[in-house]
């Protein structure tokens, strides 16, 4: 198991270096670099502005760019945001958590709203219960999620105007004021729970794809597995119907959902994104947007570099998980 | 007579179906098959007839009537008569309690609507000269009156019409793109499956170093074959043998060309590095780039270097996978959009760069069917023939996949549908004055999140239509796999 796990993060070197260098080469992409705008600038002349491209290393050759840059990020130095003349780490840190909150809530989300319904439609298939679930599936299936979020927020704006106040909180992370205090001077369980509530139309949006997909998956797999032999041979030593359930059927149904937690990663990431935009979470995605208009170059690289790297783990953990779980699965 | 003919023949199976005739009676059965199809059918003859559905051309805009809502159509006079459907003139005018902007009805004056009536010119099918509307009157033309079915966007142009016309594009590019990704992913992916196994090389050396085995048993003497046992000869002699001596010629000068670009690049990196590198960075450069170097020199003129190309291209999809999708399609289109483009070639741009990140997954489907099929019978009795790698590769696996390909096609159509309307919805993808149901949707949260509110036609009418045809597609791609899946034969 160790060689294995050993082999699978060996592998992931030459992904991870061809990952970086592909979004560094599209960011070459654009015309001009983060310097170019300031030459409309009065104030700057061409020395300056030689000047300082030479002190960004903006005038070096870009392979040159992307080696100094891997080398700054083993080091564990993201480089320098040029439009927020600071440490990337330091602008990307506070975003990357927000982002990690809302995606960490939208998979426990999907996993405790997608199984049970899963496990009941199988159950009782094909019954009026299954068929509004299936179709609940698809619709969620195919809501745009940056549609969904504008539906949300307008049924927040309409439950605002229904009742005079905020049932659920028109975008954003965090409330100005906690009952008449700052929100940083407030209690950490308020400060926690004050985030909590704005987080709940985030995750359900997106949450809402994942868990409609989900749920096909884990019916498709309850239904395949409740037709086995091992099935029928418990029933026939007289188990109760319970202990056939959940001890033969889901045990063995359950295991390629616990998996899928790789593929959903990527999407979620996605999904999320776009959620942050239009619901003014403060996340990864608006700060990449920002920094593409501005070409800052590093805050770019150092939120693809992160989240590349979140995803690889979040893979690995999964093949892991599921080696653990399934001890069927052997690695050589 | 007539009667033993009918006795012969019965029984003779006059109802056996082919293979795609079963499918396509499996496809009907499906509940919402149909419906889906005719969803997407109407959907799609909309987009095709928009100029003359929609009273307005696509960019004609109306300053004064930016965020109008839907226009009120009447069907009874003020006294409660029963008259032909009518509009009233709509006025922008400032509230002045609450100094917000309203739109009022002024109904001195009705305007009835007329259907099939002339209006705005355009060209049919881009080249037919015509001027019917689907409906309008006299007064479309002059502006004594408008009609706003939907309402208006921010430059308060018609967004009944922008919807048919934004249509074309979020319904067509899908369909382009999942082509151009198909396209790539079943080169690639049939390229990676069936060469599978087989060694491409980067670099051959000229020189023949003995080993340690040979200079034991030989001596001196193995210095002898230092040309004749080189990778470059071998490779030489094999090429001669199996007839493919141009092949190997164009092949070698393709090696020589990418090597020596790859060490003129090494050279340039490590130059710029070492320049702006100090301490403990510095010599791990000079060790790095320094071994890099040595080694590609070695292998120029010693070794050998090759790669299962099927590795490498699997490795790029892994590549691309790795980046999360989202962040590859911003980062592409938001560099790209930075150019100043005609809607046309943003169209192409926007296009390519969904192909571009998507044909992955396309590649990795179809590899792991040709590697299947490449073992069957058919495939080795082919090469038995002597056709050749190509001809087989395309004339006899990837029609075996054919049904595969139609079902993944249909069922990524509604990620590219999604995708596009992502992008544009961002800014980075279809830009005004061309229209797209994601860029419209966008107008929806213009001025902030409170904005909603106060025009919510611009939400619901182009989100609803994003759905309707992910929706529509969904279903017909689940349609199609119960139809087309052979295994589904068994049921």
């Amino acid at each position: 198991m160790t060689a294995y796990i050993i082999r699978r993060f060996i592998h992931l070197i030459p992904t991870f270096l061809g990952a970086t260098f592909l979004a560094f080469l599209i960011i070459q992409l654009a015309p001009g670099d983060f310097v170019t705008r300031l030459e409309l600038d009065p104030s700057y002349n061409h020395q300056q502005i030689e000047n300082l491209r030479h002190l960004f290393g903006l005038d070096q050759p870009f392979t040159v760019q992307y080696a100094k840059w891997l080398s700054g990020f083993l080091k564990g130095y993201l480089g320098i945001s040029l439009s927020y003349q600071t440490d990337v780490w330091q602008v990307i840190k506070p975003r990357l958590l927000n982002s990690l909150v809302l995606v960490t809530l939208s998979i426990l989300f999907i996993y405790v709203v997608s199984i049970p319904i899963g496990i009941y439609s199988a159950l009782h298939q094909y019954s009026w219960g299954d068929r509004f679930w299936t179709t609940v599936a698809f619709i969620g299936l195919a809501i745009p999620n940056f549609f969904f979020a504008l539906l949300m927020l307008y049924f927040a704006l309409y439950l605002k105007d229904v009742f005079g106040h905020e049932i659920f909180p028109i975008g954003g992370m965090r409330s100005l004021y906690i009952a008449g205090l700052d929100f940083y001077s407030a209690p950490k369980w308020r400060q926690w729970l004050d985030i909590l509530w704005h987080a709940v139309l985030p995750v359900i949006v997106s949450g809402t794809s994942g868990t409609a997909g989900l749920t096909r998956v884990m019916r498709t797999q309850m239904l395949e597995t409740k037709m086995q032999d091992y099935v029928r041979t418990a029933r026939a030593k007289g188990l109760p119907e319970r202990v056939v359930i959940y001890k033969h059927i889901l045990r063995n149904a359950i295991i390629p959902i616990i998996a899928s937690i790789g593929f959903l990663l990527p999407d979620l990431f996605g999904g999320a994104g776009l959620v942050e935009v239009v619901m003014g979470w403060p996340g990864l995605t608006p700060l990449m947007l920002d920094a593409l208009f501005s070409i800052d170059v590093y805050i770019i690289m150092g939120s693809i570099a992160i989240s590349v790297v979140l995803l690889m783990i979040g893979n690995l953990l999964s093949d892991l998980l599921l080696a653990w779980v399934d001890p069927r699965i052997r690695y050589s | 007579m007539a009667e033993d003919k009918t006795n012969l023949l019965e029984g003779l199976g006059e109802h056996s179906l082919s293979h795609w005739q079963k499918a396509w009676l499996r496809f009907r059965r499906h509940p919402f098959a149909r419906w889906a199809g005719s969803i997407l059918v109407i959907l799609y003859l909309m987009a095709l007839f928009a100029d003359f559905i929609g009273p307005y051309p696509e960019a004609k805009s109306f300053r004064k009537l930016q965020f109008a809502p839907p226009t009120a159509i009447h069907f009874k006079t003020e006294t409660g008569k029963l008259v032909r459907p009518y509009v009233c003139k709509v006025k922008r005018a400032r509230n002045l309690q609450t100094f917000k902007l309203e739109f009022k009805q002024d109904c001195n004056k009705h305007y009835p609507i007329y259907f099939l009536v002339h209006g705005f010119p355009y060209k049919f099918l881009g080249f037919i000269p015509m001027d019917l509307h689907l409906f309008g009157g006299p007064w479309v033309m002059s502006g004594k009156a408008h009609i706003f079915l939907w309402g208006t966007d921010d430059f308060g142009r018609d967004l009944f019409s922008r919807i048919w016309f934004g249509g074309r594009i979020s319904l067509t590019i899908g369909i382009l793109a999942s082509m151009v990704a198909l396209l790539l992913g079943i080169t690639l992916g049939g390229i990676s499956g069936y060469f599978a196994g087989q060694e491409m090389h980067l670099i051959r050396g000229f020189l023949h170093f003995p080993s340690r085995s040979e200079l034991a048993s030989e001596g001196a003497a193995a210095f002898r074959r230092v040309f004749s046992e080189s990778s470059l000869m071998r490779g030489w002699r094999n090429a001669v043998y199996e007839g493919q001596v141009s092949g190997y010629i164009v092949g070698l000068v393709f090696q020589y060309a990418f090597w020596i670009l790859s060490i003129v690049v090494v050279v340039i990196t490590m130059k710029g590095f070492l320049s702006i590198s100090t301490g403990l960075e510095l010599a791990v450069a000079i060790l790095v780039f320094g071994g890099l170097l040595v080694y590609m020199f070695w292998a120029l003129i010693f070794g050998e270097l090759a790669v299962d190309i099927d590795e490498l291209i699997m490795r790029s999809t892994e590549v691309l996978a790795a980046i999360p999708g989202l962040f590859l399609l911003i980062i592409l289109s938001g560099m790209l959009a930075k150019y100043d483009l005609p809607s046309a070639t943003r169209f192409m741009l926007v296009l390519s760069i969904l192909a571009f990140v998507s044909w992955g997954g396309l590649a990795r489907t179809v590899r792991g069917f040709v590697l299947q099929l490449r073992e069957m019978d058919y495939a080795q009795a082919a090469r038995a023939l002597g056709a050749g790698d190509w001809r087989i590769l395309f004339r006899h696996l990837l029609p075996g996949i054919l049904g595969y390909l139609i079902i993944v096609v249909s069922l990524a159509m509604p990620g590219y549908i999604l995708a596009e309307s992502s992008l544009s919805f961002l800014g980075l993808g279809i830009q005004d004055p061309a229209s797209s149901w994601g860029l419209l949707l966008s107008k929806a949260q213009q001025g902030g999140m409170t904005a909603l509110r106060d025009r919510p036609w611009l939400l619901f009418f182009p989100g609803f239509f994003i759905f309707v045809s992910i929706l529509a597609y969904n279903y017909l791609g689940d349609a199609l796999r119960d139809a087309l899946d052979p295994r589904a034969e068994q049921h």
